[in-house]
């Protein structure tokens, strides 16, 4: 009986001991949150408008005879990589008529729109390869002697020459390629082995006439 | 003149016993945490240098005593031996409390060695230090598969995450120290941030039955603990130095341990490892080096019936990954697959260029634990994380340096049990947990956000109880509930919006417009109850069983919630869903084992069924500016698994031992009927060791491991249109790799100086023959060959 007295007497004088770390854990716990809470206040976290995302895509093709004869073969992906990409052609080609292909790779979720092409791929040129690619159209290719040397020797692609043989209708292609282990670009068109694609666009019914 | 002496003698000494040397003091020795009297004690007086002992009431008597001090020192066997002092001016009557159990009250600490289990009744293995030693230049995923139905999900070879009876990730409860890790265990591609070098003893817990860790545990509880704290005065440290031939690797890991009879105590770790490109047979795989540091400081005062720690561990990881598999497009991929060796092979180096992770953890934690007299245990625990996580991808032009993954987790808990182990025949703990956690994702990454900031508190209360009904038969039950809040603020692109069908069902949760994006602010609340009972019987000597059932309740994780986006490396947009509801699991086990001196068998089987099981697979495709990607969504069915794990040892003689460790399993869809994606293998591993403790306590082994190939598999095989011709061309995800056979050869020997001082020297060979394979669960096997030969040295120098 006397023990059992003795003993709640002491559970109650470690309890207060008890009660005190209690206090000091709780107390630095509640500090600890609170540098946290302040640290992260509740604005509204920004949004990210991701910069190397590629939007518009643009093919233009003009005639060397005629300035007025221009095809353009134009690819929209509002959301970059991240969403559905529409593709458009506006214009024919000209059977028997040689075009200079002029490029526009750019990121219109940008203000004002940022230039992919001259601000990051061709500073970037030997890390980079064009390769293109037809399918029932008559269409060939040259990469021009002032086109941008890219990785390997090769040529980078966005000074090209195409040629358009008999009337046909099919589809274009046009791949870049970032960081290559290999690249020919002795057909014109190119080819590259290894790497990963940055870009890998068809248009499909494409037409000569 | 003797005379004379004498009689001065005897006058003197009837002098000072005239004085008052006629006291008598009254003991009475009772057990600390049940009160009952502690029998046969012995008890030495200082002062007198006489020994009596207790009688059968625990009580003792010393007759005759003067005024003045008397120390007793009361031992006992399987006591701490308790010191006290008295000061005597009359008759005396004191009641002292000594501690008879320590054992079963998990305090004794006679070395370092010694294994404690976590449960009664559930599947648990318990690796030891001897055994996770061996693993110091690696990792954690990869000493866990010492346990027969552990294997683990790997993204190249460093990145090696632990998968017990098929489950992995969120469905893992990782404790550092009695620590929960809370470092973004959601991804497959995130290895667990602890240092192996720092635990002293691991155990592996498969299915929920550990409560007290936490209810969500569907798969299991990997406990990793420290050196225990030895109560004498000692300093004893340990050196590992290794060297690994491939990826020509080096590994240091020092530690050292202060402690003294009056229970503090210190101890620091630290290690570091470093590896460049590692070789498959034919190939060198280009950028899988690795650099890691961590060191753990622990320091405190750990006596019976109160003590304190403060621990702090730290781990910084550099990880190359594979550069060949960084692809752009689902033709990527594709090319990926079918060709014989990965696409980017150069000379090895230790340079770790993108992609790459960069993962650092900081852990700090102070506990406190005060014991009451026939009552018992309380510990409170506050402990603070911090996971800082960078993924470097392949970028261009001056985003080169800038990582594409920027997050930063920080944890606090606090912690509050209490045991009540005054009977010992019927343990009671309960306890309490609140936690705080905040996610921010850096925005300067320049990449959309892949995980979103958010804020979640967890609130959990448990109970569990033990009774030994018989000196056979233990049972147990444990009753637990957690409630978990997510407030998340998360971006999504106007089109997935409308794709999810969120635009009708979560309209309200939209704070902010922006040109492309919606703000939003999704609030989830979730209750989950769990719980778990058990028993265990020894039939005899040699033969137990244990039967087991665990409910276990997980909400879904932040990836399962909020995922929106490509997934690089797999070339594939991964959907999340917010109407997701929690998993819930029913999972039955029963385990058979049998000892004797020659032979030892362990059979454990289970099965599990999972409701809400939330698992991705494919289901459309969406045609961007790099070709068409297949869409990937997370999605819930119901699932079941069953299984069974065996490991068995059979001492041929004294010298010569096999063991054989084999886990099979199954798991599917129920309803779909397809099979789970990522379920493991049967496997088996066969293990032949000769001992000679004569010959420098010499130890050779050869191991087979015996993998063979999956053949139930989801087909998520799918074909994509070549836009040019119109051609069709199969990706082929889903076939696994065929079977393989490993052989691994280990030995090693002990070199005594001193006493306390040895040098332990092992020679490993792994993959002996060089042999070429792909293992299922490594999500790099679409790219490369796994690791060829690997001879590997290591000294541990013990003092």
């Amino acid at each position: 009986m006397n023990t059992n007295k003795l003993n709640i007497k002491t559970m109650k004088i470690n309890y207060l001991n008890i009660t005190k770390t209690t206090k000091l854990f709780v107390g630095a716990l509640f500090c600890l949150s609170l540098i946290t809470s302040c640290s992260s206040d509740d604005d509204n976290p920004p949004p990210v408008n991701p910069e190397e995302i590629i939007t518009n895509v643009t093919l233009t093709f003009t005639n060397n005879a005629d300035a007025t004869d221009i095809v353009t073969l134009a690819s929209v992906a509002p959301d970059g990589q991240d969403g559905t990409s529409t593709e458009t052609i506006t214009g024919n080609f000209t059977a028997g008529a040689t075009y200079d292909l002029s490029l526009a790779i750019t990121n219109a979720s940008e203000t004002p729109a940022d230039d992919v092409l001259n601000d990051d791929i061709i500073p970037e040129a030997d890390e980079h390869f064009f390769s293109y690619a037809v399918n029932n159209i008559n269409l060939t290719m040259t990469r021009d002697a002032d086109d941008i040397d890219g990785p390997n020797g090769s040529k980078l692609g966005v000074n090209t020459t195409w040629v358009a043989g008999a009337a046909s209708t099919g589809n274009v292609q046009i791949t870049l390629t970032h960081e290559p282990t290999a690249t020919d670009d002795t057909g014109g068109f190119g080819t590259p082995t290894g790497g990963s694609e940055d870009l890998n666009i068809t248009f499909n019914n494409v037409d000569i006439q | 003149m003797k005379q004379l002496i004498t009689a001065i003698a005897i006058a003197y000494s009837c002098f000072s016993y005239s004085q008052d040397c006629t006291y008598t003091f009254l003991g009475e020795l009772s057990d600390f945490h049940d009160g009952t009297p502690i029998v046969s004690a012995t008890i030495h007086i200082t002062e007198h240098d006489r020994y009596i002992v207790s009688d059968f009431n625990g009580k003792f008597k010393i007759e005759n005593l003067c005024s003045g001090t008397i120390t007793l020192k009361i031992s006992h066997v399987g006591c701490e031996t308790k010191v006290v002092s008295y000061e005597i001016d009359g008759d005396t009557h004191k009641s002292i409390q000594i501690e008879h159990h320590i054992e079963e009250l998990d305090e004794i600490s006679i070395t370092g060695e010694s294994s404690k289990k976590e449960t009664k009744t559930a599947q648990e293995t318990v690796l030891k230090a001897n055994t996770l030693k061996k693993y110091s230049a690696l990792n954690l995923g990869e000493a866990l598969k010492e346990v027969s139905g552990v294997s683990s999900i790997n993204t190249g070879n460093s990145i090696v995450k632990p998968i017990i009876n098929g489950m992995h990730s969120s469905r893992l409860l990782i404790l550092n120290n009695n620590v929960r890790l809370q470092d973004q265990e959601w991804g497959i591609e995130h290895a667990p941030n602890i240092d192996i070098n720092s635990a002293a003893q691991i155990s592996v817990i498969k299915g929920s039955g550990a409560l007290a860790y936490g209810g969500d545990a569907i798969g299991g509880v990997i406990v990793v603990n420290p050196n225990r704290v030895i109560k004498k005065d000692t300093l004893y440290g340990r050196t590992i130095i290794g060297g690994q031939s491939n990826g020509r690797g080096y590994n240091i890991s020092s530690t050292l341990n202060k402690s003294y009879s009056s229970g503090w105590f210190a101890n620091i770790q630290g290690s570091i490892k470093q590896n460049g490109d590692f070789k498959a047979p034919d190939y060198n795989l280009t950028n899988t080096g690795l650099k890691s540091h961590a060191f753990t400081v622990n320091a405190g005062k750990k006596r019976f019936e109160s003590g304190f720690e403060v621990f702090y561990s730290y781990l910084d990881n550099e990880i190359g990954i594979l550069g060949a598999s960084h692809i752009g497009s689902t033709f990527d991929l594709g090319r990926a697959i079918n060709l014989e060796q990965p696409s980017l092979i150069n000379d090895f180096s230790y340079d770790i260029n993108a992609p790459k992770q960069e993962v650092t953890h900081h852990l700090a934690k102070a506990s406190y634990y005060k014991r009451f007299k026939n009552f018992g245990k309380i510990n409170l625990q506050y402990d603070y994380q911090n996971n800082q996580r960078f993924e470097f991808d392949v970028r261009i032009g001056d985003r080169r340096n800038i990582p594409a993954v920027d997050l930063k987790l920080q944890t606090h808990t606090f912690l509050a049990d209490i045991n009540l182990d005054a009977n010992l025949n019927r343990k009671i703990n309960f306890g309490i947990m609140g936690r705080f956690q905040d996610n921010f994702a850096n925005p300067d990454t320049g990449v959309r956000r892949l995980i979103p900031d958010y804020e979640k508190y967890d609130f959990g209360a448990y109970t569990t109880a033990e009774w030994q009904i018989s000196d056979d038969l233990i049972f147990d039950a444990g009753l637990r509930y957690d409630f978990n809040r997510i407030d998340a603020k998360k971006f999504y692109l106007k089109s997935r919006w409308e794709e999810r069908g969120y635009d009708v069902d979560f309209l309200n949760i939209i704070i902010e417009e922006f040109p492309t994006q919606f703000l939003t602010n999704p609030v989830f609340n979730f209750h989950n109850i769990s719980a778990s009972t058990g028993l265990k019987y020894n039939i005899n000597d040699s033969n137990q069983i244990i039967f087991n059932y665990s409910l276990a309740s997980r909400p879904p994780n932040v990836s399962e919630l909020f995922s929106d986006g490509l997934h690089h490396s797999a070339a594939r947009f991964e959907l999340g869903n917010l109407r997701f509801d929690k998993e819930i699991a029913n999972r039955l086990s029963a385990s058979y084992a049998y000892n004797s001196s020659k032979f030892n068998l362990l059979t454990e089987v289970f099965y599990s069924r999972i409701n809400n099981f939330i698992y991705l697979r494919p289901f459309d495709f969406i045609l961007t500016n790099r070709g068409p990607f297949p869409l990937w969504q997370y999605q819930q069915t119901n699932a079941q698994l069953f299984g069974i794990d065996i490991t068995a040892t059979y001492n041929i003689t004294d010298a010569l031992q096999w063991q054989n460790k084999t886990a099979f399993i199954k798991g599917y869809d129920l309803e779909t009927d397809l099979p789970l994606i990522d379920i493991p293998s049967f496997n088996t591993t066969n293990q032949v060791t000769y001992n000679n403790e004569a010959w420098y306590n010499f130890s050779t082994s050869l191991k087979s491991e015996w993998v063979f190939k999956q053949n139930e598999f989801p087909d998520f095989n799918f074909e994509i249109e070549d836009q040019l011709t119109g051609e069709m061309t199969l990706i082929d995800i889903s076939t696994p790799p065929p079977a393989y056979h490993l052989l691994h050869l280990y030995s090693e020997a002990t070199f005594s100086f001193t006493e306390k001082s040895n040098l332990k020297v092992a020679l490993g060979i792994n993959n002996l023959l060089n042999t070429s394979y792909r293992n299922n669960l490594n999500r790099l096997r679409y790219f490369a060959d796994d690791l060829g030969r690997n001879i590997t040295l290591q000294l541990e120098l013990n003092y």
